[in-house]
């Protein structure tokens, strides 16, 4: 038992530590200079394009000390996202791949950013269109865009002279393409296939979508699919051709030889393949792993009919998102909006050797840019015939494996371009039919709710 | 008889060798690809041996890794957590399904048999649900505490070897008077000793090389465990850094080998004395 | 019920309590909740909505189900003997009288303490048609019957050819056999030393020992792997997944039904779906267990009891 005056001692320290807790935090609410609301923000670069956006977030963290950015990597960021949002525990903000939002948006992952845009004056002419389209779903904006990319021919000059072609001088049309692949062609003495010009599915990120050089595209963009369009079909063909003409086999172990693609065992680099369809990143990777008298050159890639599709392209973008069940997304948008400022926007495409998103450009932008072919890409990205790339529907991931399967039948010589689209066409469009049914079913329900945010 | 069991022995041994030689390929192929630097992962024709043996990959690799000992930390944690739930749960499980007679006791067994069918990623999404409602995602006790729960597979490895020992011990044991869990304490658990050490073990190395359940439940980098963060080899830009895997993914291993190393005879030579055979 | 079950059936369920309650909270809740969820349409995020049997009409008339279906039907049919008579014959062999025993069952296990992510790859880059390991020791074998045959074969491309690719994933399993192994090898020291010895002295040989001292001694073992195979090889997901980095192999012939199960939750978000297809697995493992325990019921003998 200890004397009351001891007890009454100890018990005092006690109330007034209390007292103090309770001073500071209510000090916090009221003068939140004293402790910044913290906001996770999580992203999926690593190295130095993860450097780059540290920079941005620690201009962030010092213009202001309300809010306080906690950036971090993330692997596997996609299903993470979907899974913390799930979990109930998103982070504040996230990077995503524009590609994606029309799933993220449609099962109600997202928190809409239209208010928040016209509140801040951010609307659509400060940006190139297409990056603008990207980031919006169904009427409402749902992003803002942090890094943009396009895609183009890049081409390795050297074993264009080497061959007897004019390194300056690209092909123009999928013709050309075809005509500079027979002189580029390289055969090892035991027959099989030491090096290339063009070989379709290296890279093979946009392998479903070559039919926008011929003029096609995978969906009318309203109910129909169009996998087996005649425009589709004719691209295809021309993906079948090279098995029927090479050997499929033979181009399969070809390709099982080639190298990471952010390494110096690249094929590009090592002269095995000697044309890609590449974006605006392909600068990074020569200026790290390629030989150091690497030459190159960037142009549109080439299509069927110049005069009618000339500078088509795929626009991507990374972009920022507010998951719902964010805790702050208040601050969070105030955070995006900085990044999308000219600056800082600026700073970090500059950092990460891409181009801005922005409609508008400081003229030092493009003139000290590192890149030499940055004016390329940019210019692809404000053509008329730039594309969105993977069709803004919630079935993109089963349409994408649905062509990775007829492509991967084509390419292994098991069936015709002809069957295998009109397999796709098939599948997909049962399962548009049943998405267009779900839609009519819960979408007059979601889009009021996000009308109400 | 002495002539032909020399050349059985002989032919075991060969085939022994033989099988050894397959099964070690891939692993020195594991070692030498760790020592290699990056170019040299891709020639043809293969290399064994690297022109330049690159020892600082594995520094290389820790570096990478950024919290490398922190991950190692994180494992260590809960390999001892999940060990310690696993044979104190599974062994009191087992027990109550083989040394016991009770009604009803193999059709309850069959329904444990039943949920090892149950494929993970069905059960997954609703668990994943549990968790969040309890306030665990982000935390690492849902990846320990399910273990004081007692596994099937566990109850049901150790529920074959608990059959092993003749029933006459524990009669013995009830006429004197013991109750059962003195004779779960005192007589089966000790018999048993290289039984739970094999579940102790498997336990240890599956919890070591776990990486699905920390890929859903964990979202704080530094949470991560090792076999998780080999992960962050693989870029999602298609650049996999081979030899800076291999390298960690041989440190990673290190520590599970060593101590199957001076663990294995123990519980393989022991396990045959399980019951009275001696 | 006599005192004495009353008695037996208290401690019963007192020892297993523990597992009692994890089955019901961890296994029971879970999988209702699932069943209830494959008749429902479910993304995840949005509520479940009630749509009675569609999903499972909708399974029956998928093509790309009825694959993976296949697929994995084919592998569990070939790698759960394969891996059995591996294990079995590894574990016959180290339990002889042989020098440096220990060695030999260090490296057979080894192979199943690599982590998953770097089993995978590791292999991924030993199946390679172009530079892998294996292709490179098959091809002086197919040299010398190309130069006496005349034909022209090269090494497949294992893990890019749809007819080989199967066989790519088979041989990586086989090669986690360790496990097994050690499982077996106690189980063999368990066999009662003097059997052999009232066999030897009947002038009994090798193959006679093997076939009716061994194999039905150590029978509960053969059940357990066994059983333990049938189970994990028709849920068979990680290895192939992480190989074709999350694909589903050259014309889809690495599809698994788990695999097809996990692309369908995580990757379309279709959870209802997702919750059919495991019950259907879920049914299709009961099945054959239950096959499997009443066909070698009679061939496992329980010498504790």
């Amino acid at each position: 038992m200890k004397p009351v005056s001891s007890i009454a001692c100890s018990g005092g320290i006690y109330v007034i530590l209390a007292l103090v807790a309770v001073l500071f935090c209510s000090g916090c609410a009221s003068h939140s200079a004293n402790c910044p609301v913290v906001i996770q923000y999580w992203e999926k670069w690593t190295g130095f394009e993860s450097d780059a956006m540290q920079s941005v977030v620690d201009d962030f963290n010092a213009s202001q000390n309300r809010i306080r950015v906690e950036y971090s990597s993330i692997g596997e960021l996609d299903r993470k996202f979907m899974m913390a949002t799930a979990g109930g525990v998103p982070p504040d903000v996230s990077g995503i791949w524009g590609s994606r939002l029309p799933v993220y948006a449609e099962n109600n992952a997202l928190i809409p950013l239209d208010n928040f845009a016209s509140q801040q004056g951010i609307h659509r002419e400060q940006y190139i269109d297409v990056f603008w389209r990207l980031c919006s779903y169904r009427d409402h904006l749902w992003a803002l865009p942090s890094t943009p990319t396009t895609l183009a021919l890049v081409w390795n000059k050297k074993a264009f002279r080497e061959a007897g072609l004019d390194p300056e001088r690209p092909p123009h049309t999928i013709a050309e393409l075809e005509e500079y692949n027979d002189k580029l062609m390289k055969y090892r003495p035991d027959g099989s296939i030491e090096a290339m010009g063009y070989v379709p599915g290296e890279p093979d990120s946009w392998d479903s979508m070559w039919g926008y050089w011929f003029g096609g595209s995978l969906w009318d963009g309203n109910q129909a699919i169009t996998a087996d369009s005649p425009a589709n079909l004719e691209a295809f063909r021309w993906v079948e051709s090279y098995t029927k003409r090479f050997g499929a086999q033979k181009l399969i172990t070809f390709r099982a030889g080639f190298g990471n693609i952010a390494s110096s065992q690249n094929p590009f680099f090592t002269g095995r393949v000697a044309i890609e369809l590449e974006g605006v990143w392909m600068y990074n990777y020569i200026k790290n792993y390629a030989p150091p008298d690497f030459e190159w050159g960037a142009a549109p890639f080439p299509t069927s009919d110049p005069s009618k599709y000339h500078d088509t392209t795929i626009a991507e973008c990374d972009a920022l998102v507010i998951p719902s069940g964010a805790r702050h997304p208040k601050e969070a948008f105030e955070f995006i909006a900085f990044v999308n400022s000219q600056k800082e926007m600026e700073k970090l495409c500059f950092a990460q050797r891409k181009f801005s998103p922005l409609a508008q450009c400081s003229p030092d932008f493009l003139a000290n840019h590192p890149n030499p072919y940055i004016r390329v890409f940019l210019d692809l990205a404000k053509s008329p015939n730039a594309t969105l790339g993977p069709p803004r529907l919630i079935s993109w991931s089963q349409y994408k494996n649905n062509f990775d399967n007829a492509l991967s039948r084509i390419q292994a010589g098991d069936t015709t371009a002809a069957e295998a689209l009109h397999e796709v066409q098939v599948r997909q469009q049962k399962i548009q039919d049943q998405d267009l049914r779900r839609w009519d079913r819960v979408g007059p329900e979601l889009t009021s709710e996000w009308s109400q945010q | 008889m002495t002539s032909q069991n020399i050349l059985l022995r002989f032919l075991v041994l060969a085939l022994l060798v033989l099988f050894s030689i397959v099964f070690l390929a891939p692993f020195l192929w594991m070692i030498s690809t760790s020592l290699k630097p990056l170019r040299e992962t891709m020639s043809l024709p293969l290399r064994w041996i690297p022109s330049v043996i690159q020892w600082n990959n594995y520094g290389d690799a820790i570096q990478e890794m950024r919290y490398f000992w922190r991950y190692a930390g994180n494992s260590l944690f809960l390999c001892v957590m999940n060990v310690l739930g696993t044979v104190t749960s599974s062994s009191l499980a087992a027990y109550g399904f083989s040394r016991i007679t009770w009604r009803g006791r193999d059709k309850v067994f069959l329904l444990l048999l039943a949920t090892m069918m149950i494929p993970f990623p069905v059960i997954m999404v609703p668990i994943y649900s549990l968790f969040k409602h309890l306030g665990w995602i982000g935390t690492f006790m849902p990846l320990w505490v399910p273990s004081f729960f007692a596994g099937a597979f566990n109850v049901f490895l150790l529920r074959q070897f608990f059959l092993t020992i003749p029933m006459d011990l524990t009669e013995a044991a009830r006429i004197d008077g013991c109750n059962e869990f003195e004779i779960f304490w005192r007589i089966i658990l000790p018999l048993s000793r290289p039984a739970l050490l094999v579940v102790a073990l498997f336990q240890f190395m599956f919890t070591w090389n776990d990486f699905l359940g920390p890929l859903i439940y964990l979202t704080d980098q530094k949470h991560f465990t090792l076999a998780l963060g080999l992960q962050s080899f693989q870029s999602e830009n298609g650049g996999t850094s081979w030899n800076l895997l291999m390298a960690a993914s041989t440190m990673v291993m290190l520590p599970v080998i060593i101590l199957f190393f001076f663990t294995q005879k123990s519980f393989i030579q022991g396990i045959a004395t399980t019951g009275s055979k001696n | 019920m006599t005192r004495m079950e009353k008695h037996n059936l208290k401690w019963g369920l007192l020892f297993i309590s523990p597992w009692l309650l994890g089955f019901v909270v961890l296994s029971v809740y879970p999988f209702v909740s699932s069943i209830y969820y494959s008749l429902c349409d479910y993304s995840v995020l949005s509520p479940a909505v009630y749509v009675g049997g569609e999903n499972y009409r909708e399974l029956f008339t998928d093509e790309v189900f009825w694959k993976s279906l296949y697929n994995t039907l084919f592998f569990a049919a070939f790698a759960i003997p394969l891996s059995a008579i591996l294990s079995l014959s590894l574990a016959l062999l180290l339990n002889c009288n042989v020098p440096a025993k220990g060695i030999f069952r260090v490296i057979f296990f080894l192979p199943s303490l690599v982590p998953m992510v770097s089993l995978a790859i590791l292999w991924q880059w030993l199946l390679n048609g172009d530079l892998g390991l294996i292709s490179s020791a098959l091809r002086p074998f197919l040299g010398g019957i190309n130069y006496y045959f005349g034909t022209a074969l090269t090494p497949p491309n294992w893990l890019l050819d749809a007819h080989y690719a199967k066989w790519g994933i088979i041989m990586t399993v086989l090669w986690g056999v360790g496990q097994s192994v050690v499982i077996y090898l106690a189980g063999l020291q368990d066999v009662p030393v003097h059997l052999y010895e009232s066999a030897d002295i009947d002038g009994t040989n090798f193959w006679q020992k093997l076939i009716h001292i061994t194999l039905p001694m150590i029978s509960p073992v053969i059940y357990f792997n066994t059983i333990m195979g049938l189970i994990g090889c028709l849920q068979v997901f990680a290895v192939p997944y992480v190989m074709t980095e999350g694909g589903d192999g050259p014309e889809r012939s690495l599809l698994f039904v788990a695999t097809y199960l996990f692309q369908n939750a995580f990757d379309y978000w279709h959870m209802g779906y997702a919750c059919a297809i495991g019950v259907i697995l879920f049914l299709i493992i009961l099945v054959l267990t239950m096959a499997a325990t009443k066909l070698t019921e009679k061939h496992v003998h329980y010498s504790g009891k």
